[in-house]
């Protein structure tokens, strides 16, 4: 019977086979036809496009059509053929027919070609007042198009009317060949910018060079700031003298290493390598040089396990560690995909972590916690709950032995609240992924919002906030850095905009390629009065890896704000086999969790510039690990808190710990 | 012609004796369930000569392995080659997923609303129809995205009102169904002209609109009128000018005022609540779950009225038709418990109390044996399967899942 069967089915599948291939012949028979083969447009232009369905022979057939862009964001398409372009550039639209069997569908593509807005003008942005012979100068460009927006696609060529006066190379560094008249062109599309003018005589005759370390060491990470002085034969400087900046790297060592380092023409110079380097400064036929030695920096310190508090049943989040009213030292974790805990500590002596309440609520994550600043009030959030209103938990910690609920509040929360601060009587709840609320808790058991701060920009979206002086840091994905003034005081290192919580004021932002911006985190250096914040990514470039461990990428951004509107990243920390999470700064020290890389505890004392991971700024590292944790033997550290001496952390894996951070014991330079 | 109906007499015979052998004996049974708080999705095999139930396979799903993704919504291709997961969560939107049946290889993903959910594919556009709940968002009106599932991009979105989801197709594939639940209403979705089609109010005493009367007024007047848009084939044109004169009702932007918490717009708060709509596979019927209402509602899509309220356990959540048309199964999420119904009689036939809290989602195996009930848990207990032999109305197995399992979907029925 059973042989008989298979033979049926055999047979059976046979011909279906050949009954698909016959439908299938048939959709392959019929084509889609576009009324016209590509499109062109210019932008924000609105056009129809039509399509029809034609068999072998030509003859248009009924079949339904539908459009769609493949580049939405940049091409609307109505399924009726409406089409608009937002963006310019080469996309697609597909045509396809209505069906129910896949092969009986058939589908086309048109090619729409969105030009760019035509070049409106080109500028020149930095034509000195004079030029003088034999120097070369870097002459920069502006290209603005129609639609008013700064190009940096377009081809400007750029030409000089003599070339035996002055020449001009495709990256703009005009060269003055001897004393005389000249135009440079600047020709961008059919639009084209002069500049008339001339070379005059050189009255350098010799070059100065010094730098701010001299009579110190220097280490790696340390930026030197060099000044090249160009100086007539009088001995007078010559102020507009262009100087250029290069160097000579010649390792400390003959292991087939290179020295590297980093110069800027400003003259700032950092050497990621220790080694010799060869200062070059340059003005025309006139150059002069100044050696430095970069010794390693030597900051590596010590960093022992003081104490653990092993979390076996489900994943540690957040961590924040208080001293409460009674004198005492606590620390409260937040636990993530498990059973709405929040569990509290004794962490008084950090060799004896001791568990000493839980609150369960009705969630599967309380992704973050946080204590006010008195000790007496600890928010929570809530993530999966049943019921899925979410919201925050207020708790009274005043006795962390017996932690009370004050209240719930889920108002205006329901999407989840995925990270909070509590600043002056006020909670700060990311929540939905696009906003934060601004609830007040003064009466902690009758919590009221009184303000929102969301973005405006398309596609918002927020993933934590921090706050200091009055001024809340959020950090929002591909919208980068906000910060906004909900009460600024006079602590704050940059000027507030009369804000309140009932009124956020949005001061500044910054924004950086990648869209990884998920932690941000203001500081001024003690050693520099120079005020940062600094930009955390979290990323998984590399996807869900449903075999193994997963591998986090992204970094620290560096961003000093001399004021709100012109922020500059000027340095990173990134570990080439990590990726970052939450972080916190301390005296010129910045201890960052770098979930399968540990933590890790970075000098970021003086000047920052370029990669501080190259530098050698590395203090320590520690990988948390336990036999009995969640997650037996390995490491997914979550964030850090420096607190009294001590740096207490949380790992998704395992838990809570307290580390020591040792005085040096190196014999190095510093 | 001739020809024609001789090939479709011989695939016919093909077909049956294809199908009989394995429909009689078929002894196993698979459904996906996702788990939305674990990022998982298992494949459920139940040996339906033991009544033994288990995990076949376990799917992580999602994009960040920090981050709970939820995925929420999933079904299956009408041919059975790919199946399809809507992840809730996302920066802010939420995303489709596209997965090869058997392998369980991630073909492509593509972003869709806010929370995006429930979902099916039209048997005659060959399109999918995800509703965005935006469950956690602010009350304004959502959309029902149209995805091309070959292609992976979104063509259209639909709007509609204000927390959607169950979204359902009749088996013609013409018709797509999906409930408001904050404004209690049933949307009807014309799959191939991509709009809605008409909504209708499921309260018990609907309020009238001006200088019009809610199709779910069952009058003698309305009647009349009906039949006569029926007669003159103005009907859908009809129903059409009524959703357009609620939309202008309900259908506020209210983007400009959300940041003023003294400006926010109020909603008449929901009576129904309904959270689900399905279709009956031949007639022409649509039921709803009345979440809020606690009872199970039975919309004729001719006369476009509401025809019956079965009372039903606590918060009815999902619901599904059996491919007979014979008995609706219905999850209770407030009671942990599944209601089984006679849809002849109207009757509540069988309560059968679930493995744990919260049940969700429900599948009916092909030939009708079966329940499948997804069952979420409290916290972190696991979700699990609960399995009801639809001959018996008992629970024969419980498989424990990921946390918080949801969307469940039959897949297929097998010889072992």
């Amino acid at each position: 019977m059973k042989k008989i069967n298979s033979i049926t089915k055999i047979v059976g599948i046979a011909i279906l086979t050949v009954v698909l291939l016959a439908v299938n012949s048939k959709a392959q028979d019929k084509k889609i036809v576009f009324e016209k083969e590509t499109l062109s447009l210019k932008l924000n232009e609105e056009t129809k496009i039509s399509a029809k369905v034609v068999d072998a022979d030509g003859n248009t057939t009924q079949d339904s059509l539908v459009f769609f862009s493949r580049n939405r964001r940049s091409l609307i398409v109505t399924p009726d053929g409406n089409v608009k372009a937002i963006q310019s550039g080469k996309f697609s639209i597909i045509a396809r027919t209505l069906t129910a069997d896949r092969a009986d569908r058939i589908s086309a593509t048109l090619s729409v070609d969105v030009a760019y807005p035509p070049v409106k003008a080109v500028t020149f942005l930095n034509a000195p007042e004079n030029f003088y012979n034999t120097t070369t100068i870097s002459l920069e460009t502006k290209v603005v198009d129609e639609a008013g927006v700064t190009r940096d696609n377009v081809d400007v060529k750029l030409s000089s009317s003599n070339p035996d006066v002055a020449s001009i190379d495709a990256f703009g560094n005009l060269k003055a060949h001897k004393k005389g008249n000249f135009t440079i062109t600047a020709k961008a599309e059919n639009k084209s910018a002069t500049w008339k003018f001339k070379v005059s005589d050189n009255p350098i005759a010799s070059l100065d060079i010094s730098h701010n370390y001299d009579g110190k060491t220097i280490r790696t990470g340390d930026v030197v700031t060099f000044e090249a002085v160009a100086k007539t034969n009088k001995g007078d400087a010559v102020e507009d003298a262009p100087i250029k900046y290069t160097y000579i790297a010649e390792p400390d060592d003959n292991l087939g290493q290179g020295a590297s380092a980093q110069i800027a023409q400003s003259g700032k110079f950092v050497a990621s390598d220790p080694g010799l380097f060869t200062i070059v400064a340059t003005s025309g036929d006139k150059s002069t040089t100044t050696t430095i030695k970069a010794v390693p920096r030597n900051v590596q310190r010590p960093l022992t396990l003081v104490g653990k508090g092993i979390v076996s049943h489900t994943r540690t989040s957040d961590l924040w560690v208080w001293e409460g009213v009674d004198g005492r030292d606590y620390a409260l974790t937040g636990t993530w995909g498990g059973n709405g805990e929040a569990i509290f500590w004794d962490v008084t002596d950090p060799s004896k972590i001791t568990p000493i309440d839980t609150v369960v609520v009705d969630a599967r994550t309380v992704n973050d916690v946080k204590v006010s600043e008195d000790g007496k009030v600890a928010v929570i959030t809530r993530e999966g709950a049943s019921d899925r209103k979410n919201g925050i938990i207020i708790l009274d910690v005043t006795n962390p032995r017996d932690v009370k609920i004050h209240s719930e509040y889920t108002q205006d929360l329901t999407g989840g609240v995925h990270n909070t601060f509590i600043y002056d009587n006020h909670v700060y709840a990311v929540n939905n992924g696009r906003k934060y609320d601004i609830i007040n808790i003064e009466d902690p058991k009758n919590p009221k919002t009184v303000g929102v701060f969301e973005l405006d920009t398309p596609s918002h979206s927020i993933h934590d906030v921090w706050i200091q002086d009055g001024i809340a840091y959020s950090s929002n994905w591909s919208d980068g850095i906000v910060a906004v003034d909900i009460g600024s005081n006079a602590s704050a290192d940059l000027p507030g905009a009369g804000g309140s919580p009932e009124n956020p004021v949005q001061l500044g932002n910054y924004a950086y390629p990648s869209g990884w911006n998920h932690a941000a985190f203001p500081f001024k250096s003690e050693s520099t009065g120079d005020f940062y914040v600094l930009g955390g990514d979290e990323a998984f470039p590399y996807g869900l890896n449903t075999e193994g461990a997963n591998r986090a990428a992204g970094w620290i951004h560096f961003v000093k704000f001399d004021d709100w509107d012109s922020p500059a990243e000027v340095a990173r920390y990134q570990v080439p086999e990590a990726g970052t999470h939450n972080y916190w700064v301390e005296g010129d020290i910045l201890y960052v969790a770098m979930y399968n890389g540990g933590l890790r505890v970075v000098d970021i004392s003086g000047e920052l510039m370029g990669d501080l991971y190259d530098q050698g700024r590395e203090i320590a590292s520690f990988y948390p690990s336990d036999s009995e944790a969640y997650i037996p033997n390995a490491t997914f550290t979550w964030g850090p808190q420096p607190y009294k001496g001590y740096i207490f952390l949380s790992d998704w894996n395992s838990g809570i710990w307290a580390l020591k951070l040792g005085e040096s014991t190196s014999q190095g330079t510093n | 012609m001739k020809n024609h109906k001789l090939f479709s007499i011989l695939l016919s015979a093909i077909l049956f004796f294809l199908l009989v052998p394995s429909t009689t004996f078929s002894q196993d049974y698979y459904v996906y369930v996702a788990a939305e708080s674990e990022d998982e999705v298992h494949l459920i095999h139940l040996d339906g000569k033991t009544n033994k139930a288990e995990i076949a396979k376990t799917i992580q799903v999602g994009r960040y392995p920090t981050e709970t993704d939820g995925p929420h919504g999933i079904n299956i291709s009408p041919d059975g080659e790919y199946w399809f997961l809507s992840i809730a969560h996302g920066n802010p939107y939420g995303m489709l997923a596209k997965y090869k049946t058997g392998t369980d290889e991630l073909v492509a993903t593509t972003d869709l609303g806010m929370f995006p959910a429930s979902m099916e594919i039209s048997k005659s556009t060959g399109l999918l129809y995800v509703v965005n709940f935006n469950l956690h968002g602010d009350m304004v009106p959502s959309t029902v995205s149209v995805v091309d599932p070959d292609y992976m991009e979104v063509i259209t979105e639909i709007k509609t009102g204000i927390m959607p989801h169950g979204s359902r197709i009749t088996d013609d594939g013409t018709k797509q169904y999906h409930v408001s639940m904050m404004t209690d209403e049933l949307y009807e979705i014309n799959t191939a002209g991509l709009d809605v089609n008409r909504t209708l109010s499921l309260k018990k005493n609907a309020m009238k609109m001006d200088g019009m009367k809610d199709h779910s007024d069952d009058s003698e007047e309305h009647k009349e009128n009906h039949e006569k848009h029926m007669k003159d084939g103005t009907h859908e044109e009809h129903s059409k000018k009524e959703n357009e004169m609620k939309e202008d009702h309900s259908g506020h932007d209210m983007d400009g005022m959300k940041k003023d918490g003294s400006m926010k717009m109020m909603h008449a708060k929901p009576e129904v609540k309904p959270t689900w709509a399905d279709p009956h596979p031949t007639k022409p019927l649509v039921y709803v779950a009345g979440n809020g209402s606690d009872e199970i509602i039975e919309i004729d899509t001719e006369k476009w009225a509401v025809t019956r309220r079965f009372k039903s356990g606590k918060a009815p959540y999902n619901l599904e038709v059996s491919h007979d048309g014979k008995i609706l199964v219905a999850s209770y999420k407030g009671e942990g418990a599944t209601g089984i119904f006679d849809l002849e009689s109207g009757k509540e036939i069988a309560k059968v109390k679930n493995s744990r809290k919260v049940t969700h989602g429900v599948a009916i195996s092909s030939d009708n044996r079966y329940a499948f009930l997804s069952v979420e848990g409290i916290g972190g207990e696991p979700g699990s399967v609960d399995i009801i032999d639809l001959k018996t109305n008992e629970r024969i197995a419980v498989v424990e899942t990921g946390k918080q399992a949801g969307g469940i979907v039959f897949w297929k029925q097998v010889a072992p």
